[in-house]
């Protein structure tokens, strides 16, 4: 690709970004003018439509909104409720307790939901006036939910694991699945040890310590939710059904599991839908348009090209791995973790292949750092719900949230440097 | 005449949503419990797929539902917001016309008269991008009659909520 192409690529996205373009056209207007230097224009607008269309075309995809419906479905209901109720009896009395509370039921919501702004929504309004009432800063709790929530996306299932899969042809998603847990619950500890030290510093009050018989009865109500979990990654780990199927048993097993607890009758059933609908829809665009994006690079051999100036810079391991790191996180303040994924994986993984890295691991990699990337400003979703939810400003957290990315950098480059931590779980399972 | 559009669309993407549910049901039924797997289930799924994504797009574009940033919105004066709205609403018609209009148009025509048709249905595949080209007409009748509306408030008023 030539130099022009490049620059048009960069700087039409920024400018188109910058004035509020949504993200999804921004990507599809951007791509479509870099073709247009290289290709007539009838000739772009319908390779640009057929990569649109196609793009969609995959089974794989539709895990995709049937995660999103038992998300909604959940939602509904009073998971929230008896996530935070099972969080509490387990670890509220330690110091700091609620953050605690607000991390484990974050994460473990995250992953039943497969949605990290889903996770920030339900359980900051929750817990949000309850951290107020016992001192906490609106903008401490906030900083906490936003990031304890994005770890649903490294703890399975997940959806950007499977757009990872799906971007770097088909890496196994059980594989995937079964290695975010390490590096997930790791970044969680850490966010907890965080928010301890804090705690006992500014003398946030403890909880209660709670009964052997309290933490049974919230466990048994929070089980059938936990279930979940056990039958979809079970079922994929081992192979017994595809993430589409799990994820369609999934919608099944929420639905029953509402309808038992009569937290939805068949009337709310449209509305629910329409919402699955909407999350869907938005993602698929953001999906379509990253896929044209990503198929202009290509066409320009833009991975090629980087792939080449990367390793012509060194080729140790872990310079390579510490500046793909770097770029990746200058990129997850721009752009959401979706189109980063599909854009950059195609680019980065060809030269982790040659260095001989483990897609499994590199896909890991990536969705860490990715995660920090949607906790920041300027483009940042789980930011911008963290703190609406909060009814707080961006620039107000910023200060409470730089400790915590310091955490989560710290595991970055843990999870980076040190493969076991992904891999581990992977091979004990026989699946890498 | 937007709300009766609306309505339409909502109500088609509620049911494309629960039919693309009891599609994969199904799949998982035959598969698992009849050990008959279906042989159409996969396709349907995935033209599903397509028609609720692009549809819904449609759908959530009249809503102005996508993401993006104000950055530059928050320092402008009430009057050039409103200029900035109606060119980011133009960028998008003029993409919508390029990419799914017409490159999507010029792709059904192609697919069809090259008599492609998808493998287990037996079907034009014209037909499954036809979603295309109907999905940005309606974008684009939705960004016009956002821009109308922008440019009648103004008139009126210099007060306008429309962009989330």
């Amino acid at each position: 690709m030539e130099l022009l192409e490049i620059l048009v690529l960069v700087f039409s996205f920024l400018i188109l970004l910058a004035i509020g373009i949504p993200i999804a056209w921004t990507l599809g207007i951007a791509s479509l003018l870099t073709i247009m230097l290289s290709l007539d224009s009838i000739t772009a607008f319908t390779t640009m439509s057929q990569q649109f269309l196609t793009s969609l075309d995959s089974f794989t995809l539709l895990a995709i909104p049937f995660f999103i419906l038992a998300g909604q479905i959940m939602n509904q209901g009073g998971i929230a409720n008896r996530l935070i109720n099972f969080a509490k009896n387990l670890i509220g009395a330690l110091p700091g307790g609620l953050a605690h509370i607000n991390v484990v039921a974050a994460m473990l919501f995250g992953a039943i939901a497969g949605s990290s702004v889903a996770a920030a929504s339900a359980i900051g309004s929750i817990l949000g006036p309850r951290m107020k009432e016992e001192g906490y800063t609106k903008e401490f709790g906030a900083s906490i939910n936003i990031t304890s929530s994005s770890m649903g996306l490294v703890i399975p299932p997940s959806n950007i694991l499977i757009v990872y899969s799906l971007a770097s042809g088909g890496t196994s998603i059980a594989a995937l699945f079964i290695a975010g847990y390490i590096p997930g619950i790791l970044t969680g500890l850490a966010l907890m040890a965080l928010a301890a030290v804090w705690a006992k510093r500014k003398n946030f009050p403890v909880g209660e310590r709670s009964t052997l018989k309290n933490v049974a009865t919230s466990f048994i109500n929070a089980f059938p939710s936990l279930l979940l979990l056990i039958v979809v990654i079970g079922g994929i780990v081992g192979g017994i059904f595809t993430a589409t199927e799990a994820a369609a048993i999934a919608v099944v097993y929420t639905l029953a599991l509402a309808f038992f607890y009569k937290e939805i009758t068949f009337n709310d059933l449209p509305d629910v839908l329409i919402n699955a609908v909407k999350t869907t829809s938005i993602v698929m665009l953001l999906i379509a348009a990253s896929m044209s994006m990503s198929w202009v690079m290509s066409f320009g051999h833009i991975p090629q090209n980087v792939s080449e100036a990367l390793l012509g810079l060194s080729d140790n391991k872990f310079v390579i791995l510490l500046l793909i790191n770097l770029i990746l996180l200058f990129v997850g303040m721009f752009m959401d973790i979706t189109p980063a994924v599909l854009i950059f994986t195609p680019i980065f993984l060809p030269v982790a292949l040659e260095l001989g890295i483990d897609p499994v691991h590199f896909g890991i990699i990536m969705i860490v750092n990715l995660c920090i990337g949607i906790c920041t400003p300027p483009v940042g979703t789980l930011l911008f719900v963290g703190v609406s939810v909060a009814e707080t400003t961006i620039e107000k957290v910023i200060k409470p949230l730089l400790p915590l990315f310091a955490a989560m950098l710290v595991v970055l480059m843990l999870v980076t440097f040190w493969e076991d931590l992904s891999l581990w779980l992977p091979r004990l399972f026989n699946l890498i | 005449m937007r709300n009766f559009i609306d309505k339409i669309i909502r109500n088609a993407l509620v049911i494309i949503m629960a039919l693309l549910v009891l599609d994969v049901v199904w799949q998982v039924f035959t598969r698992y419990i009849l050990e008959l797997p279906s042989t159409i289930t996969d396709e349907v799924a995935r033209f599903l797929l397509i028609w609720v994504s692009l549809l819904g797009a449609a759908y959530f574009s009249g809503q102005n539902m996508h993401i993006s940033i104000d950055l530059l919105a928050n320092y402008l004066s009430s009057s050039n917001r409103q200029k900035l709205k109606i060119f980011i609403k133009a960028s998008i018609i003029c993409f919508v016309l390029c990419v799914f209009v017409i490159g999507g148009g010029v792709l059904m025509y192609y697919t069809y008269i090259f008599r492609q048709i998808t493998p287990t249905l037996q079907i034009p595949i014209a037909y499954v991008y036809s979603i295309g080209p109907l999905s940005g007409l309606l974008i684009i009748y939705y960004k016009l009659s956002d821009i109308w509306r922008i440019l009648k408030m103004q008139y009126k008023e210099n007060h306008v909520i429309l962009n989330k």
